[in-house]
């Protein structure tokens, strides 16, 4: 075989490899709020504080109510990489917040996207994380730092 | 060279493939011919997979939502629900062909959406400990928390709490934390040590009314009374619950207000306390008496900054303010007896609570460094009182282990007119490492050395299950 084949073969490989690595980091995460939610736009900084039950209201006075998945969903894996936490810190990190009472519950944590989209009608200030790709009509995705998922720049995977 | 040629196609028909099945959007090019009705074939293969694995979610989300009415709630509200689509599984595509018509996924029956709030309306939760201690005192020293002073070691359980939060609106809520606290002879007795009625306006301003724990430094916030949430075995003494000897007046009964002040980045909050205490603390020498500090109204105020771009910081201060006696009373018959020598129990003092911490939690690091001065000045003489105090800690979570060091000081005076007499100065190091076996049981070893004014050092060795549940 000569230099010139094993070079293509080379390159070839190389761009199969970035290709599927491509396709796996493009799991775009989209922050969905309730349809009556004035809010278009959030700051990552902000959208941490949500999660992390240290910003509890909306700018309207709605009380934020946290809709999360479940562990091991893509959206938890999104979430824990927003709040840098680990799976076990952050469910340490819930228990803390109750017992300084600077919560009442932990987030809700919903097994489908059915019931998140059923939490987003019935709690006005809900918030939840979608993946992209799953978002149904009727889910109002709000944009990130300016970003709304798929575009490039979008913090949130 | 027409061999290189052909081997060079299979090889990239083979890096080619998983490239289609992640992407599905590599642009075949004219090398690629041979490959692709191999290629639309495993698609087709690949999208029957997918209709299956759907058709299985669906059925398994459908048993869910006919589980939710019977029992669903509950394991939503233990945190039990799993993703349908688990990513752990790579087997499962976490995402529909793009060509395919999305399946409507079953809407969940509004009877789960009901428990889903019934269940958060009211909230139990629990705490407990038990432990076991050696400590090397030659002379009994006070034996809190069930401990036996003067033994070579024994069993405890410390503190068992009830935890209760119930929303009552959407900004209204009620919390309480019952605690059955070990005292001597394995009497237990019921603190209502906390019980309050929040109302949270906005994140500007957020109420409680009721028996509140003083937010007094970082310590009595963040580590409330659970022994399973701190990472070592006991609570630095200076913030040690009064009950237990330690210095600070830790709860009272008023209306405490919080909430963060715009600021931008620097992420600024306050709190403020007005409220009424009567401390009674035993003293932790042994000598079988108590002080009732008779405390009256109580102010307190604070500031604390969290950074946004140093997540996990926390600075702070606060400046506490109340007036207290040296009302010595025996522990067993309640009777006054006035050391020889002091003003007695008619004295008033103005005690001043001044605190600065700095704290950085995050990343696995925990490393908390606390400060406090306390100040007892006679009201209308010039006799007066400092009791500096510190604590520093440092711990790191590896895996399940946290190893952690801990180091305190608290000095006061001997004299005896100060209400702190019994504690004189005290200090010395901590050390140790909390393992936890899951999310509700942790299992802390620590051993302790303190260094005391005119008296024996003390070594000790205290072992803890602490769990939650």
């Amino acid at each position: 075989m000569s230099v010139k084949p094993m070079t293509m073969l080379l390159l070839l490989a190389v761009f199969s490899l970035a290709s599927g690595i491509a396709a796996a980091q493009v799991e775009d995460v989209a922050v969905v709020v309730s349809s009556g939610n004035p809010a278009a736009n959030i700051s990552r900084s902000d959208l941490r504080k949500i999660f992390a039950g240290m910003k509890r209201s909306w700018p309207s006075g709605e009380p934020v109510k946290l809709v999360t998945r479940g562990s091991g969903c893509i959206e938890r894996l999104a979430l824990l990489r927003l709040l840098e936490m680990s799976e076990g810190e952050y469910k340490q990190y819930w228990t803390a917040q109750i017992y300084r009472g600077e919560v009442d519950a932990e987030p809700l944590v919903i097994p489908s996207i059915g019931m998140q989209k059923e939490a987003l009608k019935l709690f006005p200030g809900a918030i939840t994380l979608v993946n992209a790709a799953d978002v149904k009509p009727g889910m109002k995705v709000i944009k990130v730092d300016g970003f709304l998922p798929g575009t490039p720049g979008y913090p949130l995977h | 060279m027409r061999r290189g040629r052909v081997a060079t196609f299979v090889y990239s028909a083979l890096w080619l493939i998983p490239a289609y099945s992640l992407a599905q959007e590599t642009i075949p090019t004219e090398n690629d011919q041979l490959t692709i009705p191999q290629l639309a074939q495993q698609i087709r293969q690949l999208q029957q997979q997918d209709l299956d694995l759907r058709e299985r979610i669906r059925i398994l989300e459908a048993k869910q939502s006919q589980a939710s009415s019977s029992g669903l709630a509950s394991g939503l509200a233990s945190g039990a629900a799993s993703c349908p689509v688990a990513a752990t599984d790579p087997a499962l595509p976490p995402n529909p062909p793009p060509d395919a018509e999305p399946t409507p996924l079953p809407e969940a029956p509004p009877s789960a959406a009901r428990d889903w709030r019934d269940v958060h309306n009211v909230q139990w939760r629990g705490f407990g400990e038990v432990d076991y201690q050696v400590l090397n005192q030659r002379q009994p020293e006070l034996g809190s928390d069930g401990f036996v002073p003067g033994s070579a070691g024994n069993f405890y359980t410390g503190d068992f709490g009830l935890f209760m939060t119930a929303r009552l609106t959407n900004k209204a809520s009620v919390l309480s934390e019952i605690i059955f606290e070990e005292g001597d002879a394995q009497k237990y007795h019921v603190d209502l040590r906390r019980m309050l009625l929040k109302y949270n306006y906005n994140d500007h301003l957020k109420m409680s009314f009721g028996r509140y724990q003083t937010d007094v430094g970082y310590y009595n916030w963040a580590f409330r009374s659970a022994a399973w949430l701190q990472t070592t075995a006991d609570r630095p003494l200076v913030l040690q619950y009064a009950s237990k000897g330690g210095l600070l007046p830790t709860q009272a009964v008023g209306v405490s207000v919080t909430g963060a002040i715009p600021s931008g980045k620097l992420g600024l909050n306050y709190v403020a306390e007005y409220g009424s205490s009567d401390t009674i603390r035993p003293h932790i020498n042994g000598d079988g008496l108590l002080t009732d500090e008779n405390n009256g109204n109580q102010a307190n105020v604070g500031l604390f900054i969290q950074p946004d771009h140093l997540r996990g910081l926390q600075i702070g201060t606060s400046y506490y303010h109340d007036q207290v006696s040296n009302n010595t009373l025996n522990a067993s018959s309640s009777q006054v007896v006035p050391p020889a020598g002091s003003l007695g129990p008619s004295a008033r003092y103005g005690q001043i609570i001044v605190n600065a911490y700095a704290v950085y939690v995050a990343h696995g690091v925990e490393f908390l460094n606390e400060g406090f001065l306390i100040r007892q000045a006679l009201i209308g003489g010039s006799l007066h009182f400092d009791t500096p105090a510190f604590y520093s800690q440092f711990s790191k979570q590896l895996g399940p282990v946290r190893p952690f060091f801990r180091y305190q000081y608290v000095n006061a005076s001997s004299n005896v007119n100060s209400i702190f007499d019994d504690v004189g100065l005290r200090y010395g190091p901590s050390f140790g490492a909390r393992y936890d076996l899951n999310d509700y049981m942790a299992f802390t070893a620590q051993l302790d050395h303190t260094v005391r004014r005119g008296q024996p050092n003390l070594d000790g060795l205290q072992l803890q299950w602490a769990f939650t549940f």
